[in-house]
């Protein structure tokens, strides 16, 4: 018996070790992605322990860790601080409408081109709508300047039909009416990509089954079609709902010309504005700390919606991601 | 005899007959509204350009104008003899061959290792990378990661925090993973090491997949602006898209403008927005099947 276990013991060191010969280009292959993540995502996903400093920019990250701790005091302060639970408000209304439109208009438009008929006509609809999603923010913002800005565009020529400028740039409610409706422009094409891959892997058995029981396009389309793309469908929204208070920082930045439109900032100033605006940006109110203690209380709300949206879809049948 | 099979076989093949099968209102409802969404996508672009060759004299007059009767290419001549223009774009070509080669190069070789079975690690490296996709540590604590490297006011700013891309890198790991691994294990048997495997029989049978990946990295690059925005105040190091933000949000266009008489302001905007998204315009329609192909792969097998 005791022969039997050692034996077992060394033929398992022996195997690791040939295992471990045996893999070792793999590892000198893997070796630069180890000290890239390491690096660029877990020295700062240590770094936001500084959330509980008094950062100093002399002494670092880890001589603020180990230096300059203070405990709570920097989450106290944030709570009790005027501007943050609008922004958080904001939020989570912009990114949370922004999922729903997002996800209804992508699911839209694959119905549409997945319905469309006309070959050619399908061809040139997806080319055309995809492309603005290769746009940047920068040149997206840039055009809805140039249509709803006042000086030309859409608002010009409502101005002209009817006597009074529409001043989109200069109402919060008209402002967010355009940040959706910029969202919807430059992804719903490209979102819907996903759907329409899925449509066209529906088995054509259960469309020639419900031509049999006499099924309209629409009972199609509501019987087979939708069920057909919901396991992604779930899949999709949960891995979005993480992202809700990331509401999009680089579309706000630019939408609001890098922040110099006053009329509207305030119905648009969202957790990640208010981190860059305070610590990096033109209105220095925050203390880097004060600043990191935002950003752990956003990561780790994202982090939990993930896991909760995860157990709810789980609960109801659909497969999961973690 | 022969006859009358020739007419039965088509109908035979096609689906039953219905209702539902007819080009009816259906029909025209979703082409009407598919047509609008496009023409809503394609009029910015179309209005854009006219309005980047409509002459001062034209324009004041008669500002929503959807054609002009004389055209002017004075807007461009100005953008092109701006030399923050020329400088953006230097800089975003560097980043568009130097950035996308150094991505695609780390990219790649991971997605190689983690497409590869039973080595020793590999439950730990992909496990610490899918973890990054759901927690991560905010922008101050990489701000200050990135100024205690040095990084600010470089070009490498740019570059270097890039190199992996997860979501490509999966991609590229799903594609390996789908090839057969028969190719594998016959190479082995003649004796050939990982790397030789990867370079001389996965990467040239990998090549549309490198293609989709390198076009997503390239995309990237051409519209990178935010590191920069974030960490290089210098103008010299300026991409293409942080110009174009300087020449659309300064109230009265940072470009100074020699032909104020004959050219507007909104002209000059609009020349430098058409010039930045010409390339892609160009390339887009050619490229487009790749960028599908490579998000359905991912995503599917993802």
């Amino acid at each position: 018996m005791e022969k039997v276990l050692i034996k077992q013991k060394k033929s398992f060191t022996y195997g690791f070790k040939r295992r471990l010969a045996s893999s070792r280009f793999l590892i000198m292959m893997i070796i630069p992605a180890v000290i890239f993540y390491a690096v660029f995502n877990y020295i700062p996903m240590y770094g936001i322990l500084i959330a509980f400093t008094e950062y100093s920019p002399t002494q670092g990250i880890i001589g603020s860790i180990s230096n300059r701790w203070i405990g709570w005091e920097n989450f106290d302060f944030i709570f009790k601080y005027p501007n943050f639970w609008p922004a958080f408000k904001n939020t989570i209304i912009i990114g949370s409408v922004k999922i729903v439109i997002s996800f209804v208009s992508a699911v839209l438009v694959a119905l549409l081109i997945n319905e469309l008929r006309m070959r050619f006509f399908k061809k040139f609809v997806q080319i055309t709508v995809t492309f603005p999603h290769f746009l940047s923010w920068v040149v997206v913002a840039s055009l809805f300047l140039m249509m709803f800005g006042q000086t030309s565009g859409i608002s010009k020529l409502i101005e002209q039909a009817t006597g009074q400028g529409l001043r989109f740039y200069g109402n919060g409610k008209w402002f967010l009416s355009l940040i959706f409706s910029a969202d919807v422009w430059k992804e719903a094409g490209w979102s819907s990509i996903i759907y329409i891959a899925t449509m066209a892997g529906i088995s054509t058995d259960l469309y020639e089954a419900a031509n049999i029981d006499g099924a309209t396009r629409l009972q199609k389309i509501w019987h087979v079609t939708l069920p057909g793309i919901k396991a992604t469908a779930v899949l999709l929204l949960i891995m979005s709902v993480g992202g809700v208070l990331s509401a999009g920082f680089e579309q706000i930045y630019n939408m609001t010309s890098r922040f110099n439109n006053f009329l509207v900032v305030d119905s648009v100033e969202i957790i990640d504005t208010l981190i860059y605006q305070g610590t990096l940006g033109q209105f220095d109110g925050l203390s880097k700390g004060e600043s990191a203690a935002i950003g752990l209380f956003k990561s780790l709300i994202g982090f939990a919606l993930v896991i909760v949206t995860d157990r709810i879809a789980k609960l109801c049948g659909e497969r999961g991601i973690i | 005899m022969a006859k009358i099979k020739l007419e039965k076989l088509p109908l035979a093949r096609r689906e039953k007959p219905g209702p539902s099968n007819r080009f009816g209102a259906f029909d025209v409802v979703i082409f009407i509204i598919l047509l609008v969404f496009a023409f809503s996508i394609i009029f910015p672009f179309y209005y854009l350009f006219v309005v980047s060759v409509t002459p001062q004299e034209i324009y004041v007059n008669n500002p929503t104008l959807l054609w002009t009767p004389k055209v002017s290419f004075e807007a461009y001549e100005t953008v092109f003899k701006e030399p923050q223009i020329w400088g953006g774009l230097k800089i975003t070509l560097i980043l568009l061959f130097g950035g996308t080669l150094y991505q695609m190069f780390f990219t790649v070789i991971t997605g190689y290792a983690l497409s590869r079975k039973n080595w020793v690690g590999k439950n730990f490296v992909m496990n610490m990378i899918l973890v990054t996709m759901f927690f991560g540590g905010g922008l101050i604590p990489y701000y200050e990661l990135i100024v205690a490297l040095g990084m600010p006011d470089t070009i490498w700013v740019m570059i270097i925090p890039g190199a992996i891309d997860t979501f490509n890198m999966l991609l590229m790991r799903n594609y390996f993973a789908s090839l057969p691994k028969e190719l594998e294990e016959s190479a082995k048997i003649d004796g050939a090491n990982d790397i030789q495997i990867f370079v001389k029989i996965f990467l040239p049978l990998s090549l549309p997949m490198l293609a989709t990946v390198g076009l997503f990295f390239a995309v990237g690059n051409w519209n990178s602006w935010y590191n920069g925005m974030l960490f290089n105040k210098s103008q010299n190091l300026k991409t293409l898209q942080q110009v174009l933000q300087d020449v659309v949000y300064t109230p009265n266009s940072s470009i100074p403008n020699p032909n104020a008489r004959k050219i507007t302001t909104e002209s000059i905007k609009m020349a430098a927005i058409f010039f930045t998204i010409i390339p892609m315009m160009l390339f887009y329609p050619f490229l487009q099947r790749f960028f599908v192909k490579g998000i359905v792969v991912g995503a599917i097998k993802g």
